[in-house]
């Protein structure tokens, strides 16, 4: 079976500082898994091999069945990145940025589809001809979510999503990755939000220094259970 | 957007004034050639060694193009003295004649082309790569499916539409000045050089655009890049010129004037001296015409004694005084091969050296100019000495010749090189040039494959 993402002996060290260690991982289409764990544990790092911005030191990352280091650039045509901090280019507006991101990525769309794509992603209508330098994290986020959709990505890779985000904007950027997953698309979230995690996320991986420590599958573990594991771990 | 706007002012400013520079300097010139000319064929009878030693003037006609690239034309002579025996040196530079500001160079479009778009080009594209990173853009986009080379390739191809549109209207500008100037048929011979700087100039801003992009992506911070850049700047085009202007003169010296005349004067003393008759060459001369008039005096002779000796005098005279420039030359020449092969080190080096020679401005230019006139005063010294020697009298020394025989003597006229005679030794800094270019691109390339990007 083809896993859309997948990690097998996954290594990274930097000189002496072992940043991740044989990770082995599969993730189906359309699940929304969650990496949870300190700073440090190894989540960045884990997307960055994924997104082919590092080299491993070990091991294999492979995306759609296309090994990362091998082809980093045909592994990307599946994945959406969206950082902690979006970040935009400021003197363009929403539409415009989704316009250059979209067709940097080969897919070109009229004015009124790219309107489509911001306000489905949850945009609000009069911000899309605003310049982003004025937009909040949220609103930042949402046009990655849109750029996202425009290209039709399988995965999402997302670092840090709702990290300082409102409990209202959080909470409809989790109704988002919910209906992205609900068509199909894969989510690979790093955080430290268990509690977004545990309502959103069908597994969740817990990570310390460097090592992927438990998988928990949520439909075994409820949300209170999975944060007093997580807790557990944390302190030994 | 402020820097383009002043550099497209400038490079307008300075073509306009460059042809104005031109205007007024090619009408003394013409005028100047004219009263030279007028003087010298409106003499009144004269004995022939007469109207050699009175003499006449070249004076060097401007290039059509030189208002573009100025090139050594303020430093070198402008005039030659033409007259009997000597072979003099050009005088009147205008750097000479002008107040001391001209020797830091004049405005042209050339300094703005080779000394400041460099410049813009380094404020248009230092900060390429670093403000991605800094503003942490670079990972969205590396994230869309495209590689950092691609995005290396649109920002080069980026800048480069930018600075054509910064330097287009400004080389627009520069043809439509040219076809004025040149006040007839549009000239191909031009239109070649033209095209030839505009291909040189494009080459060499791409090699600082890549260059540019290529430092930004290897430093951190926008201001390492800067500085980087700004520091590549003054080492390629202050620096090395200068060390190379140096390095020549140490390995390739050159006679001083006062030097190189007492050694000419020295080697001529072993020639006839058309002055002395008492000369022991001039005696041996002598008897071989004797011989071949088949006669027993020089008063017996049918042709004036004189008006050979000198003629002899003269050839000897001149190929000595030849020699010596040849050698000169030579040593100029070596001095230049060091700066022209730097090209491969400095592409600086390179389009200074395409610019002058397609605008015809350079060393080569004005060794063509000087030979011209020498050849003009040869011929028009030995036709005065054959005039001497069979249309005088034997012994006729101050007998005076009618004016007609001397004063529709065709005036003085120069031929600059043709674009094929410049093209030739040009290729060198042209092939520079373009190895430059071509070898940035792909170092930028390669060294991109395997950048990290966080």
């Amino acid at each position: 079976m083809q896993f859309i993402l997948e990690a097998a002996g996954l290594s990274k060290t930097y000189g002496q500082k072992t940043a991740l260690v044989s990770l082995d991982l599969q993730l189906n289409k359309g699940e929304i898994f969650s990496l949870l764990g300190p700073n440090g544990a190894g989540k960045s790092t884990t997307i960055n091999l994924f997104l082919g911005f590092i080299k491993p030191t070990s091991g294999q990352a492979f995306v759609n069945g296309i090994d990362v280091s091998a082809q980093p650039v045909a592994s990307k045509q599946f994945l959406a990145y969206i950082p902690e901090n979006v970040m935009l280019y400021q003197n363009l507006t929403g539409r415009e940025n989704l316009s250059l991101l979209s067709s940097l990525a080969g897919f070109n769309y009229a004015k009124d589809q790219l309107d489509e794509l911001l306000i489905t992603s949850g945009l609000q209508p009069d911000a899309i001809e605003r310049n982003v330098g004025g937009y909040s994290k949220g609103m930042r986020q949402k046009v990655g979510i849109a750029a996202a959709v425009a290209r039709d990505a399988k995965v999402l890779l997302l670092d840090e999503p709702t990290s300082g985000l409102d409990p209202k904007a959080s909470n409809e950027f989790s109704e988002l990755l919910k209906g992205l997953s609900a068509k199909g698309t894969t989510i690979f979230m790093a955080t430290h939000d268990i509690f977004r995690s545990t309502e959103i996320s069908n597994r969740i991986g817990i990570m310390r220094n460097g090592q992927l420590i438990d998988l928990l599958d949520h439909t075994v573990f409820n949300a209170s259970e999975i944060e007093s594991l997580y807790l557990d771990y944390m302190r030994a | 957007m402020v820097f383009a706007i002043i550099i497209f002012i400038l490079l307008f400013t300075s073509i306009i004034s460059g042809y104005k520079s031109y205007s007024i300097l090619q009408a003394e010139r013409n005028l100047a050639q004219h009263h030279a000319e007028e003087d010298f064929h409106s003499q009144p009878d004269r004995h022939p060694h007469r109207v050699a030693h009175y003499g006449s003037y070249a004076f060097r006609p401007k290039s059509a193009l030189s208002f573009l690239d100025a090139g050594l034309d303020p430093y070198t002579g402008t005039m030659v003295y033409l007259e009997a025996h000597q072979q003099n040196s050009a005088n009147f530079s205008q750097a000479q004649q002008s107040n001391t500001l001209i020797r830091i160079g004049e405005m042209t479009m050339a300094f703005v082309m080779q000394w400041l778009m460099p410049l813009l080009i380094i404020f248009l594209c230092f900060n390429a790569f670093t403000q991605e990173r800094e503003n942490g853009t670079l990972k969205l986009l590396m994230s869309q499916g495209i590689s950092i080379q691609q995005i290396a390739k649109g920002k080069i191809m980026g800048f480069s539409l930018l600075i054509t549109i910064v330097i287009f209207p400004a080389f627009l500008i520069a043809i439509l000045t040219s076809l004025v100037i040149n006040n007839e048929p549009w000239n191909f011979d031009t239109a070649l050089r033209l095209f030839t700087m505009l291909l040189s100039y494009a080459a060499y801003f791409f090699i600082f655009i890549t260059g540019s992009v290529l430092i930004s992506s290897l430093c951190k911070q926008s201001k390492t890049a800067l500085i980087a850049l700004l520091g590549c700047w003054i080492f390629f085009c202050v620096v090395i010129p200068k060390l190379t202007v140096s390095l020549g003169d140490a390995l390739f010296q050159t006679p001083s004037k006062a030097a190189m005349d007492a050694a000419i004067h020295r080697q001529a003393k072993n020639g006839i001296n058309g002055h002395d008759d008492q000369d022991k060459r001039t005696k041996e001369f002598t008897e071989k015409l004797l011989k071949k008039y088949g006669v027993d005096s020089a008063s017996q002779l049918p042709v004036n004694l004189g008006g050979l000796v000198m003629a002899e005098g003269e050839a000897f005279s001149s190929k000595l005084y030849q020699k010596h420039f040849d050698e000169l030359v030579n040593t100029y020449e070596k001095q230049n091969n060091i700066s022209k092969w730097s090209g491969f080190l400095n592409p600086y080096q390179s389009i200074r050296a395409i610019s002058m020679s397609m605008a015809g401005s350079d060393f080569r230019h004005y060794v063509t100019f000087l030979n011209a006139a020498e050849s003009y005063r040869f011929k028009l010294a030995q036709h005065l000495n054959h005039l001497q020697a069979y249309k005088l009298a034997n012994k006729a020394k101050d007998t005076r010749l009618d004016k007609s025989e001397y004063n529709h003597y065709p005036e003085f006229s120069y031929n600059p090189p043709t674009f094929w005679q410049v093209l030739f030794p040009s290729l060198i800094s042209i092939f520079a040039l373009y190895i430059w270019a071509l070898g940035i691109y792909i170092l930028c390339i390669t060294i991109l494959k395997n950048i990290s990007i966080l």
